[in-house]
């Protein structure tokens, strides 16, 4: 009795908080807006790639062709049968959502079964080739609107249904991993033969996973297809897929929390940067030698903490003296050196616009980040009120 | 009948013959050994009877059925489970998780139950964990359940694979070299262990190991393997005494 209250009040929460979201979000700009949408929808999306490529071990890149897929199957529903259906816009769009992972995964299942035999290199390959089939085939089919594009009737656009999803889409993964019934798919990722002689089906195992991730791609799919209310298959490239597969490695693969936490950084990281102002008020601008020197600033720093760090000789403490240590180093060598290198009149001349920088510092954060953390910033851990209370009761015994 | 039988089992990589026409029977109950020196075929053998290659020829039954390239894990279904010379432990996962996994062959709900995170699922992974809790404690593991399986020692590592395959309820169970690696100490204690799997447990242990006093002092029936020929069968008295076993781990007098 005591656990349904508990997980209908969960349910309720999550539902009011989507909601509350979307209220939130309807006063601000059309620009928040979709920052919040775009988050939202890559945190589904790496989510859910997170299932296939962190917790079952197979390394997919091609996660954009499901998201394809959905957005192209809700795109053409759309279309011929939105106007007969006679249905309000919001159910529509749930009902598209519905289609639209049912043929995702029926779309995982089929590329699944015959390539997840293949290990490793060879997977991450066909996964690749899928895509651009995908792609290619949408971009030649007239009646999917060719390389024009498709445009998609009813625009819809529901923060509330998007974040929705991405919850809906973590409460899964997470459950899988709390019960036994997640193990297998661990288990596969360690070690196949080992799962196969303990009586795991490994086939299986592999394309439920993919069946499942490409499921929740596709309902993805259906979202952006309305959100735009227009598709083309340029948006479904295979930098998507990196990008998403970027986010599942910079988490942690496996970690659902860094899944999360990755999708809406990298999402909200070059919109920031873009948005960085000067003092004055005009788009941030550096001169050349600045940025020269933030940049040996940055490679001095890494330099320092990776000799920390790879030393696992060095008590905590210490190493955590030394690495607030090399950040003070990297603070000090960026204003010697930008110094320095205004010194140079070509670089003291030169203005830079740090907002048109935005790609190349999304770069070098993901380069720095794998320098230091090359299991992720999460790496197999995930978020627990444990975890919490631990951190507070390390705090409060350094404090004592 | 016999639990588990080859008859004339043979297989063949290209033209090298890494097991041929091998044949025994096992009973329920059995302390079997299978011994032989490197490259004997021994794990092949292993290898044979749980599914990871598919004889060549000849028949391999257990409890009257015909199990000969059967898949890994329907082998498993069936009652066989085995422990691996390289040992395979799921690293990245908990000693306790390790051994849940070799339950799961038992366990009965559904994905979406696990995916809804219904009751029945909780209560399934609570029970299957109580089992495995269980097993750690006939290892002597019980104390480091929460600890990541890679972390473990050596000899700990061996253990937790036996205690992962017995979570599987096998009637056969087979051991690929459990003591390699182990200090006089361990072997010590891994005897007693094996012989408590079969008494408490019930379970029948095929096992391959290189320490002839382990197994000269556990098994009770041994066949020797020397280049994918069976060479001899017997109780160990009789193997210890056969010429031909004696030629193959020390050479022939010249």
């Amino acid at each position: 009795m005591k656990f349904w209250l508990i997980r209908l009040l969960s349910v309720v929460v999550a539902v009011f908080g989507c909601i509350g979201v979307q209220l939130a979000a309807n006063s601000q700009s059309d620009y928040i807006q979709r920052l919040l949408i775009l988050a939202g929808l890559y945190v589904t999306l790496s989510v859910s790639l997170n299932l296939i490529n962190g917790i079952t071990g197979q390394f997919s890149i091609g996660h954009a062709a499901f998201y394809q897929v959905g957005a192209y199957l809700a795109g053409f529903l759309s279309v011929h049968f939105f106007h007969t259906s006679n249905l309000p816009p919001l159910v529509w769009l749930v009902v598209t959502m519905l289609a639209a992972a049912a043929g995702a995964a029926i779309a995982g299942f089929v590329v699944g079964l015959p390539s997840l035999r293949l290990r490793g290199d060879y997977l991450a390959i066909v996964t690749l080739g899928f895509g651009e089939i995908i792609r290619i085939q949408v971009q030649n089919t007239p009646a999917l609107g060719g390389s024009y594009g498709l445009n998609v009737e009813p625009k819809v656009k529901s923060i509330a249904l998007v974040w929705l999803l991405a919850v809906l889409c973590i409460a899964i993964c997470r459950n899988l991993l709390k019960t036994a019934s997640g193990l297998p798919f661990l288990a596969v990722r360690e070690d196949e033969v080992a799962s196969s002689a303990m009586g795991v089906n490994v086939t299986r195992a592999k394309v439920t996973a993919f069946v499942l991730g490409s499921a929740f791609a596709g309902a993805a799919g259906a979202l952006l297809a309305s959100y735009e209310g227009f598709i083309t298959p340029a948006t479904f490239g295979m930098d998507v897929s990196f990008i998403i597969l970027t986010m599942v490695v910079l988490g942690g693969t496996g970690s659902i929390t860094g899944s999360i936490f990755s999708a809406i950084f990298l999402t909200l990281l070059p919109e920031y940067l873009r948005s960085l102002k000067s003092p004055s008020g005009g788009p941030l601008t550096l001169t050349g030698g600045t940025v020269v020197g933030w940049m040996v600033a940055v490679i001095v720093t890494v330099a320092i903490l990776r000799f920390v760090y790879e030393d696992g000789g060095r008590p905590k403490s210490k190493r955590l003296v030394m690495a607030v240590g090399a950040i003070v180093v990297g603070v000090v060598v960026q204003f010697v050196a930008s110094l320095a290198f205004n010194k140079i009149g070509a670089l003291h001349d030169k203005q830079i616009v740090i907002g048109q920088l935005r790609m190349v510092i999304f770069a070098i954060t993901l380069i720095v980040l794998m320098l230091l953390r090359p299991q992720g910033v999460f790496a197999h851990h995930e978020f627990s009120w444990d975890w919490v209370g631990r951190i507070f009761g390390k705090t409060k015994e350094a404090t004592a | 009948m016999s639990l588990l039988s080859l008859e004339g089992a043979t297989i063949r990589f290209g033209g090298l013959v890494a097991v041929n026409s091998v044949s025994f029977d096992l009973n329920k109950g059995d302390l079997f050994g299978l011994i032989g020196p490197n490259g004997a075929g021994k794990t092949t053998c292993f290898n044979l009877i749980t599914g990871v290659y598919k004889p060549t020829s000849g028949t391999i039954l257990f409890q009257g059925k015909s199990i000969g390239g059967t898949p890994s894990n329907k082998i498993a279904a069936h009652g066989i489970a085995r422990t691996f010379q390289n040992i395979r432990l799921f690293k990245a996962l908990s000693v306790l998780e390790n051994v849940v996994v070799g339950g799961y062959l038992r366990h009965n709900t559904g994905l979406f139950s696990a995916l809804a995170y219904l009751p029945s699922s909780i209560n399934e992974t609570k029970r299957l964990k109580a089992e495995a809790m269980e097993l750690l404690r006939v290892v002597n593991l019980s104390h480091v359940a929460d600890v990541r399986s890679a972390d473990l020692s050596y000899g700990m590592q061996r253990r937790l694979e036996i205690a992962r395959a017995m979570a599987t309820q096998p009637e056969l169970l087979l051991l690929d070299e459990p003591a390699a690696g182990m200090n006089p100490l361990e072997k010590e204690e891994l005897l007693t262990m094996v012989k408590k799997i079969r008494d408490d447990h019930g379970m029948t242990v095929l096992l391959i190991e290189h320490d002839m006093r382990f197994v000269m002092n556990l098994c009770e029936r041994i066949v020797v393997l020397d280049h994918g020929e069976e060479i001899a069968q017997g109780p160990p008295s009789a193997i210890r005494n056969d010429p031909k076993v004696i030629a193959a781990y020390l050479g022939e007098a010249v």
